[in-house]
């Protein structure tokens, strides 16, 4: 991951231990823990700079040798993976059965399976297919008392016992390690195909959004964005950020265009540019539109917002910020220019925003997060959280105090 | 019941919200699992969010055991009384308080009905997806508490996919807002882990649900097959063409003869029946209900029947649909488990079934969602004869070990409750439970709220697990079980 100069912290004299096993990796937590030794857990490190700036860390948990693809039932689209195993290597093994596991967050190229989880973090294929914590079905956890427990199970429909899976969903590494998980699959789609649509104004945007969610079509992807849709060189030679949508249909070959000519006889009435891409364009487009926020100089921050308050939320955003998120979800990306003090006021514009929800920074130097809290507020939640983390960590010696909890 | 916390009690809700008498509490002994029953000390009927709160505290503070209860119809005894403590009936707590159709979100109080939801959003083209078979009785609070689904989870999910955050009432009464009405609340998934925790973490008070559009298109087909290998083979096919359908399900000769007598769906007399239900964009849908037809017949379905209109598609259904109240055609009693097991094992698993009733000289219905693998085996018996009730238990625990052998789950739908407690150790290891115990020590350090479930606990006195009996909706004709 590249990024602004202040790239994942290497603290320094940080022992890196490698667990060989899943009870290798819980007899270390319990060590680690015994000895209350600051323990940050990693994979990939891909994300390794999210959080908040992390107290002293003693020991780095690095779950990377715990990469295999355990089992794939191919037949009950289920697939126990590894933690540490990448997403792309497990997408690799699970495509020669034309099957795959429907996520593609930030750095899905490096990003590990149990990072990927402990973030929750997701990217466009969320809008059909939701976010890790609706894809998991059964955990594998070690905990800091040295126990492999587990929970949920590896069928796709299971209501015995509470559903830790989706407690991990989110923890960031601070209430266990995350050994193996269990996921519901997902065919892989025969054909593809993108329409990208530019728009006059925020208005004709919403206009947009709008029609997408009150119609029948059914896309894989409908991603939203301020700048250029899918190209940074092209969009530094042109002055102003222009608003698009990028809606992705993925099904069988007829079905898909069927679904494309009927998208494009509904939407071409409120866009002033459309067209249709394929093949090596389309890929290229959702590669670009994937890294081209993380590609740029500034603070990125997570916000949410209701699909309907698009026009809002847009003209809402600052002069110099860009927004790329899922259109019917109401989430995404914002990226804010200037300097420290200029981010930390847009962040603290757009957590009392009545349109924004949720506005948690992604990256950011350790300047701006002493400025701005990385977590934002935590709501009634915060005695609850508080308690769960002694439940599950009671010395303390998980995640550096980088949160959220 | 202590009369100063009952005063209080009235002090709360009115003497009109407070049931003491043996006869008023009498609908609430038990849920849809009516063989196990409870007198609670009381029921209260809470108004409001604000009266539910002040429920709460004043049970935290007199240290009086509380169970929530929807429309009672859940079928493990997640809301069975306890004997010491108070039933805060959500009932009353009934409205919808917004609908957002432009957002695709509405909020409701929890006692409002699942069905009532579609209801509210219909007019626009919109529905709520999760559909318990139960779904016009049902509560959307309860359906929260056992993150219930139906038929059409397959493609769509469950109750855990379609919440967007809730109001709740933690034990200790405090209020608190998990997830909200925009994504992704930072930190942990504490609404995925209150989804389905069996109303033993909190009490939700207001719900914000996940409307749908309607598909374009829907296709149904019914196929009838010899042998269980030819449907379970052709439901693997399926799966394995990539295609997900809305619903796949199965039944049995003994189940499609007690739906035929019943509603008389005109089925065939088959070993096994088929229904599969395709939906999605017109293109999409006709596409591979071709393909899905093939494969039937090429795993040597004897007919397959598509249906040609809206009326055929209901007729069909409602033959599924019916089967478990059918049963009564042809048994005085059944008691029905809902174990789940890899899809690819459902040939060998009902094989064993059937081994089983060979031996029990019981006999077994099976009426399943077999694009999960969720079973939902109905054996029969007649409590009249001695011995029977008994070995209708023990066939029952039996089929649960084949599910948990297969590599599945005590239950993908109705819940562990007070029914599966004991067979927790079954599926989850000492220290799996213990953490689980610890989350729960998390949310209610006292275990004031809903004990007795989910956790095996030793079984008091005169309580055994045991066999269905009509829940009095159903007597009443107003729910059916799935």
């Amino acid at each position: 991951m590249s990024n602004d100069g202040h790239t994942a912290p290497d603290p320094v004299a940080t022992d890196l231990v490698q667990p060989s096993s899943a009870r290798d990796a819980a007899a270390t937590l319990k060590r680690l823990s015994t000895e209350g030794l600051s323990t940050v857990i990693r994979g990939a490190g891909s994300k390794m700079d999210w959080g908040r700036p992390p107290a002293k860390i003693d020991v780095m948990l690095d779950m990377r040798r715990l990469n295999r693809v355990l089992e794939h039932q191919h037949g009950d689209l289920t697939a126990t993976i590894e933690a540490g195993a990448t997403l792309r290597d497990v997408n690799d093994v699970l495509s020669r059965l034309g099957q795959g596991l429907p996520l593609d967050p930030p750095f899905a190229d490096q990003a590990t399976i149990g990072g990927i989880l402990a973030t929750n973090d997701s990217g466009p294929l969320r809008h059909r297919y939701g976010a890790p914590r609706d894809l998991v079905i059964g955990v594998q956890l070690a905990t800091t008392d040295g126990e492999l427990t587990k929970a949920g199970g590896k069928v796709v429909k299971n209501v015995a016992g509470y559903d830790l899976s989706r407690l991990m969903a989110g923890s960031f590494g601070s209430l266990a390690a995350i050994v193996s998980a269990t996921f519901k699959l997902s065919p892989i789609p025969e054909a593809s195909k993108t329409i990208r649509l530019t728009a006059r104004d925020a208005a004709s945007l919403a206009q947009i959004v709008r029609a997408v969610m009150s119609s029948q079509l059914d896309p894989m992807a409908f991603e939203i964005g301020t700048g250029s849709p899918g190209d940074a060189a092209r969009s530094s030679s042109g002055a102003e950020p222009h608003l698009h949508a990028l809606v992705r249909f993925a099904s069988l070959p007829a079905a898909v265009d069927a679904q494309v000519a009927a998208a494009t006889e509904a939407l071409q009435p409120l866009a002033a540019g459309i067209q249709v891409i394929e093949g090596y364009a389309e890929r290229t487009l959702w590669r670009s539109h994937a890294s081209r926020l993380w590609e740029q100089p500034g603070a990125i921050v997570r916000a949410s917002w209701l699909p309907a308050s698009l026009a809002s939320v847009l003209d809402e955003l600052p002069a110099g910020a860009e927004l790329i998120g899922r259109g019917a979800v109401g989430a995404g990306l914002v990226r804010i220019g200037g300097d420290e003090s200029e981010q930390a006021r847009v962040i603290g514009a757009l957590r009392i925003s009545a349109h924004f929800g949720n506005v948690v920074i992604r990256r950011g130097s350790p300047a701006l997060k002493a400025l701005a809290d990385v977590w934002g507020p935590q709501g009634d939640r915060g005695r609850l959280l508080a308690s769960m983390k002694r439940a599950f960590d009671p010395q303390g010696v998980l995640n550096a105090g980088r949160g959220p909890l | 019941m202590d009369r100063a916390f009952l005063t209080a009690l009235r002090r709360i809700v009115g003497d009109a919200g407070v049931l003491e008498d043996r006869l008023d509490v009498l609908t609430y002994e038990c849920d849809g699992l009516a063989h196990l029953r409870q007198t609670p000390g009381a029921v209260v009927l809470p108004a409001s969010a604000a009266d539910v709160q002040a429920i709460v505290k004043l049970c935290a503070r007199a240290q009086v055991p509380f169970v929530a209860r929807g429309h009672g119809t859940g079928l493990s005894g997640g809301a069975l009384p306890v004997a010491d403590g108070i039933v805060i009936a959500m009932s009353r707590l009934n409205h919808v308080l917004h609908v957002d159709i432009p957002n695709q979100r509405v909020t409701v109080e929890p006692g409002v009905t699942n069905l009532e939801i579609t209801r509210q959003v219909a007019p626009y083209g919109y529905y709520y997806a999760p559909d318990p078979s139960s779904q016009q009785v049902c509560s959307i609070g309860g359906n929260v508490a056992e993150n219930s689904g139906g038929a059409h989870c397959l493609k769509y999910g469950f109750t855990v996919h379609h919440v967007f955050g809730v109001e709740a009432v933690m034990p200790d009464g405090e209020m608190i807002h998990l997830g909200g009405p925009v994504a992704d609340t930072p930190g942990p998934d504490l609404l995925g882990l209150v989804v389905g925790s069996e109303g033993t973490l909190a009490i939700v008070t207001s719900i914000t649900v996940r409307i749908l559009r309607r598909p374009e298109a829907v296709q149904t087909l019914l196929a009838a097959f010899d042998t269980i290998e030819g449907g379970g083979g052709a439901v693997s096919d399926i799966i394995g063409a990539g295609i997900i359908p809305a619903a796949v399900e199965m039944m049995d000769s003994l189940a499609i003869r007690a739906a035929e007598a019943a509603v008389h769906p005109n089925f065939p007399d088959a070993d096994t029946i088929l229904i599969v239900e395709l939906d999605g964009p017109q293109a999409e849908v006709a596409a591979l209900f071709d393909v899905v037809v093939d494969i039937c017949r090429r795993r040597g379905a004897t007919t397959v029947e598509v249906a040609t209109s809206d009326e055929h598609r209901a007729r069909i259904w409602r033959g599924r649909k019916a089967a478990f109240a059918a049963m009564g055609r042809v048994s005085p009693n059944y008691y029905v488990q809902d174990g789940v097991v890899p899809r690819t094992r459902l040939p060998e698993v009902l094989n064993r079934i059937r081994d089983l009733e060979k031996r029990s000289g019981l006999r077994i219905g099976n009426v399943f969602h077999a694009g999960d693998g969720n079973l939902h085996p109905l054996i029969c018996y007649d409590e009249r004869i001695p011995g029977q009730p008994e070995r209708a238990v023990e066939a029952a625990a039996e089929i649960l070990s084949y599910c948990i052998d297969a590599g599945g789950s005590l239950t993908g739908e109705h819940g562990i409750g007070a029914d599966k407690a004991e067979y927790m150790p079954s599926m989850f290891a000492a220290e799996d439970l213990a953490l689980m115990q610890r989350v729960r020590a998390v949310f209610d350090p006292r275990g004031l709220c809903n004990p007795g479930k989910v956790f095996p606990t030793p079984r008091l006195c005169g309580e055994v697990p045991g066999p269905y009996r009509r829940h009095p909706a159903e007597e009443a004709g107003l729910a059916d079980r799935m």
